[in-house]
């Protein structure tokens, strides 16, 4: 017999109960993690944005048009590294609600700008740079639409026309790229602007926004204004920002709707926990009397103490990592019907690591006063109560 | 100071603090304990005889005077070291037997030994020893639950001495027993004292208890009386 | 049944001693029952925001494939062939059809002050007649052929700059705000109106619209347009009733309503977890009580009778206290997201009556299950061991 045994046997004593306690915290912690990977997926488009890309669009709004010409334009102004272009092609596969995140780029360009989040092999890459009717697909988009290189496919888009009549494209996967990180969007596909321009029947030398890479980060802010500057009372104003601003803004789109719903749910996260704080501290001042009996038999006051703590620690920790993990079993079941819609659901460590930061802060909240108390217990007064 | 002295109460007080006044349970008490003695301690209610004991047990503390065991003052003595004092030289035996509801007979006695150095083997047998000292050696693995009052008794009595302390403290040890069991544990009491050498101090308020003492005293309103036992 | 009220009224007395224990069942009852009001009162409006903005008297018309009005485009040439259409309501003008245009800008939300999409619909004065409910809040109608405007209230809600007489620029444009109006709260109230021929010249889209409505000769009956349209190889189009139309763009917010049941449940279920826990604790707390009276000759059927009260009335207290505070905090509380077709919708929470009745129902619930097993126990509990327990 051992201290843990001790510990052990005071947590099961009511087995009833300490199932009820671990439950309602199993419960919090799933609905904490399933919650905030939601919540980290629908932001991660701001985190991981780097932080020396600027996107360029019609100042009306993102969904205006811009002029072809603009590109060489931008990459003249002094600073830019790098800079491409693509228009959003609406896509679709076979049928119509089989939506695809579809664009028209300039293919080596856009490799330049996007070195980290489109990694392809060099034989792939090769093979796409060099033709036009090729597209490269993200891992998971081949995965759903079960793409292989080679394969030959029809995207049709709900926006364009094709100049042959219908709204069917025909394309080679020449390529299946994935991202340096596993929260890097692979859900998209890209194809080349030049064959999109010479099918299409109609908006030829419009595109639909402009990235670029700045050659310091610290230059953002005058590249962005000299660019907007240069276009001032042009037929279509341009407005620039960083990446992680323009991802922020297109997220906020989501309105505050997304604000309510996160706040209710965290709000019911951390009343789940007062509710089994309380229950777990009550379970320990129903044990005074044993507490006073152990320390009459020379069980010193800061073992005692460690032994409280350790005990609610223990049941924070089973509820709130079985929660995490049923969690984690969650997302990964929902991650391939939900990649659609949200390419980025990952529970990732820094979700599981503040998930963990809030089982230890229950654990020492709820056993801290109760420990503190048996810390400090009078054995005589204890005695006089029981 | 003799070989023979174990416990040492030289003017002893002891008062409480309650709102704005202050209660005295005991001024100049004396007492003198020796080693092998069986001493009960009888009083009415409100006497001080489980301030007394408490304070014997290190439990509690008195306001003045000094407290000496085995030669050594521990009446200055801190919290912590008092903690000690009392895992190595005090076993406990409470009216309601105080025994850890979650654990079986054996995990209950073992429990003082959790505070010595002593090997998983040394514990095993030193809990055998002392459930077989008290009768209970097939009632190991029997949780507090399902014993009688009096098995429960005695298994708290093999607490108290698996450690082999030099002093017990019985507080109404048969107070909640009837006649027959409480014979039994006072029998297992003055047998501990007779053969196995240990120092007893028993708190009670029956005088048939008192009688397997081998000697009374009688507490009243913080003093010792003197008072000729009723054969 | 004087027995039952006698150990019901015991126990429910008692409460106050019980305090902490008493509060948390209330407190879990009061969450879970706010959480799903929340997420009801949110569907509740974003549907009625919807599906009140489609009329089925009037036809939808886009090109085929483009889903959304957004994404859709319609020659002039077109539009000329479905004004010679059959099915379609004529009046002394010719028929009642209104080919529109669906062009994004940006508005500054209140509040956050972020960009969002809003649409700017271009429009004549027979568009405007087919939504019936639509009236003038503020100002005069736009006049065709000059930059003017007018703005739905949903805008003026919950965008910045938008007031009767002020400029706006749109890229090179300046627009003037002439007019409020309101199309009863729905989908419409959301966006921007102006003539069609502006929005035409100043947007590039040369004589070609993007989606075309008409009103029906009989509501509902598409069947001779469609003939029509299937049958002129020119007309590429989809055609539904504009309810059928908003009714599938609404579903798209039915994922918060499931999104919020599931929520709920999983948190209900941690509640229970909770009250349970509760119950069974008040039951230990009151064994000697329940057994005292037990020995006294009342039967067991009132000891168990008097668990279940005290947690029904714990659980009815959580959930009036869960529906007032989101009646408080969610009730008429506006919101805005990204609806169908790219562009915010202005909607606000409804937190109809009968939403309030699913409310009780769970929080009986919830006091009916979390005391039933503690009161199963209570009444079985045999006297002698309650005694011995409690002492």
């Amino acid at each position: 017999m051992s201290d843990l045994y001790l510990i052990y046997k005071n947590m099961t004593r009511k087995p009833l109960r300490l199932f009820l306690t671990c439950f309602a915290i199993f419960i919090a912690f799933l609905i904490y993690g399933a919650v905030t990977t939601l919540k980290s997926a629908l932001d991660a488009g701001i985190d991981l944005a780097a932080d020396n890309r600027l996107v360029v669009v019609n100042k009306i709004n993102f969904t205006q048009p811009l002029p072809i010409a603009y590109a060489q334009k931008v990459a003249a102004v002094e600073g830019v590294e790098h800079v491409t272009y693509a228009n959003w092609f609406g896509g679709y596969y076979q049928e119509a609600r089989n939506q695809i995140v579809a664009m028209a780029v300039e293919p080596e360009s856009l490799l330049q700008v996007y070195e980290r989040e489109i990694v392809l092999p060099l034989e792939q890459r090769a093979a796409w740079l060099g033709n036009r009717q090729g597209l490269i697909a993200g891992k998971n988009l081949a995965q759903r639409l079960g793409w292989k290189v080679g394969d030959r496919v029809p995207v049709s888009s709900n926006i364009f026309s094709h100049k042959e009549g219908g709204h069917t494209w025909d394309f080679v996967v020449e390529g299946i790229f994935t991202g340096s990180d596993p929260q890097h969007d692979t859900n998209s596909m890209y194809f080349h602007y030049k064959y999109f321009m010479e099918t299409q029947s109609f908006g030829g030398d419009w595109i639909g926004w402009i990235t670029l890479t700045t050659v310091d980060p610290a230059q953002n802010q005058r590249i962005a204004d000299e660019i907007d500057n240069g276009f001032a009372n042009s037929q279509a104003e341009t407005d620039t920002s960083t990446e992680a601003a323009f991802s922020k803004a297109f997220i906020e789109q989501i309105g505050n709707i997304g604000l309510i719903i996160f706040g209710v749910v965290f709000m019911a996260f951390f009343t789940i926990l007062i509710l089994v704080g309380n229950t777990m501290a009550l379970a320990v001042r129903e044990r005074t009397g044993e507490i006073a009996v152990l320390k009459t038999l020379g069980f010193a006051a800061p073992r005692i103490f460690k032994m409280v703590l350790t005990e609610s620690l223990l049941i924070a920790l089973i509820g709130g990592l079985a929660g995490l993990g049923a969690a984690w079993l969650i997302v990964e079941g929902a991650k391939a019907t939900m990649a659609q819609f949200l390419p980025n659901l990952v529970l990732d460590s820094g979700i599981a690591l503040q998930a963990l930061a809030f089982m230890l802060l229950l654990g020492l909240v709820t056993g801290l006063l109760p420990a503190l108390n048996a810390l400090r217990l009078n054995i005589v007064t204890a005695f006089n109560r029981g | 100071m003799s070989q023979d002295l174990l416990f040492q109460l030289n003017g002893v007080s002891k008062s409480f603090v309650k709102g704005k006044e202050e209660i005295s349970i005991f001024s100049d008490l004396n007492l003198t304990i020796e080693r092998g003695d069986f001493v009960a301690i009888m009083g009415p209610s409100g006497s001080g005889k489980t301030t007394l004991l408490n304070m014997l047990g290190g439990v509690d503390q008195p306001s003045g005077g000094e407290v000496s065991f085995d030669g050594a003052r521990v009446d200055n003595l801190s919290e912590s070291a008092l903690t000690r004092w009392r895992a190595h030289n005090i076993g406990f035996i409470f009216q309601f037997y105080n025994l850890m509801p979650m654990l079986n007979a054996a995990r209950n006695v073992e429990l003082p030994l959790l505070l010595t150095k002593l090997s998983k083997a040394q514990r095993r047998k030193n809990v055998e020893t002392a459930l077989a000292l008290v009768g209970l050696s097939d009632r190991a693995k029997h949780m507090p639950s399902e014993m009688s009052g009096g098995q429960q008794q005695r298994v708290a009595i093999a607490r108290a001495i698996v450690s082999d302390p030099k002093l017990l403290l019985c507080d109404e040890p048969t107070g909640d027993l009837d006649r027959t069991t409480a014979d039994e544990i006072l029998e297992m009491l003055q047998l501990l004292n007779r053969d196995h050498g240990k120092t007893i101090v028993m708190v009670t308020h029956d005088p048939a208890a008192a009688k397997y003492a081998n000697r009374t005293l009688h507490l009243d309103k913080g003093k010792f009386v003197q008072r000729e036992l009723v054969a | 049944m004087s027995q039952i009220a006698a150990v019901a009224v015991m126990n429910i007395r008692s409460l106050p001693r019980r305090l902490w224990m008493s509060l948390a069942m209330v407190l879990a009852s009061a969450v879970v029952v706010a959480i799903l009001l929340a997420f009801l009162a949110m569907a509740r409006g974003f549907e009625a925001t919807m599906s009140g903005a489609g009329s089925d008297a009037v036809a939808l018309m886009m090109r085929e494939g483009s889903q959304a009005e957004l994404n859709s485009v319609i020659g002039r040439d077109q539009v000329n062939l479905i004004e010679e259409a059959p099915g379609i309501a004529r009046d002394a003008d010719g028929p009642l059809v209104s080919p529109e245009l669906y062009v994004i800008v940006d508005g500054i939300k209140k509040g956050t002050g972020g960009k969002a999409n809003i649409p700017l619909r271009g429009l004549d004065a027979r568009g405007m007649a087919m939504r019936g409910n639509m009236q003038l809040l503020e100002g005069r109608m736009f006049t065709p052929g000059t930059n003017e405007m007018i703005v739905g209230a949903g805008i003026l809600r919950e965008f910045d700059g938008f007031q009767l007489g002020n400029e706006i620029r749109f890229g090179k444009n300046v627009w003037t705000v002439v007019g409020v109006f309101s199309t009863g709260g729905n989908v419409f109230e959301s966006e921007l109106w102006a003539d069609a021929k502006m929005i035409q010249s100043h947007y590039n889209r040369g004589s070609s619209y993007q989606t075309i409505r008409a009103q029906l000769e009989n509501p509902g009956n598409l069947e001779p347009l469609k003939a029509y349209i299937d049958a002129e190889p020119q007309l590429n189009l989809e055609l539904k009733t504009e309810s059928a139309y908003f009714a599938e763009q609404g579903k798209q917010l039915q994922y918060m309503a499931i999104f919020g049941r599931v929520i709920s449940f999983i948190m209900a279920l941690g509640a229970l977890a909770g009250a349970l826990n509760t119950m069974y604790t008040s039951v230990a707390d009151r064994a000697k009580e329940i057994a005292t009276l037990r020995a006294l000759g009342f039967g067991n059927f009132s000891a168990f009778c008097g668990t279940i009260a005290e947690a029904l009335v714990l659980a009815a207290a959580g959930g009036l206290l869960g529906s007032l505070a989101a009646f408080v905090f969610f009730d008429g509380l506006n919101a805005s997201t990204l609806g169908g077709s790219f562009t915010q919708v202005v909607f606000s929470f409804d937190m109809s009556p009968d939403l309030f009745v699913q409310g009780a129902v769970l929080a009986l619930l919830i006091g009916f299950l979390s005391g039933f097993f503690p009161a199963w126990r209570a009444a079985r509990m045999p006297v002698i061991v309650a005694f011995r327990n409690g002492a």
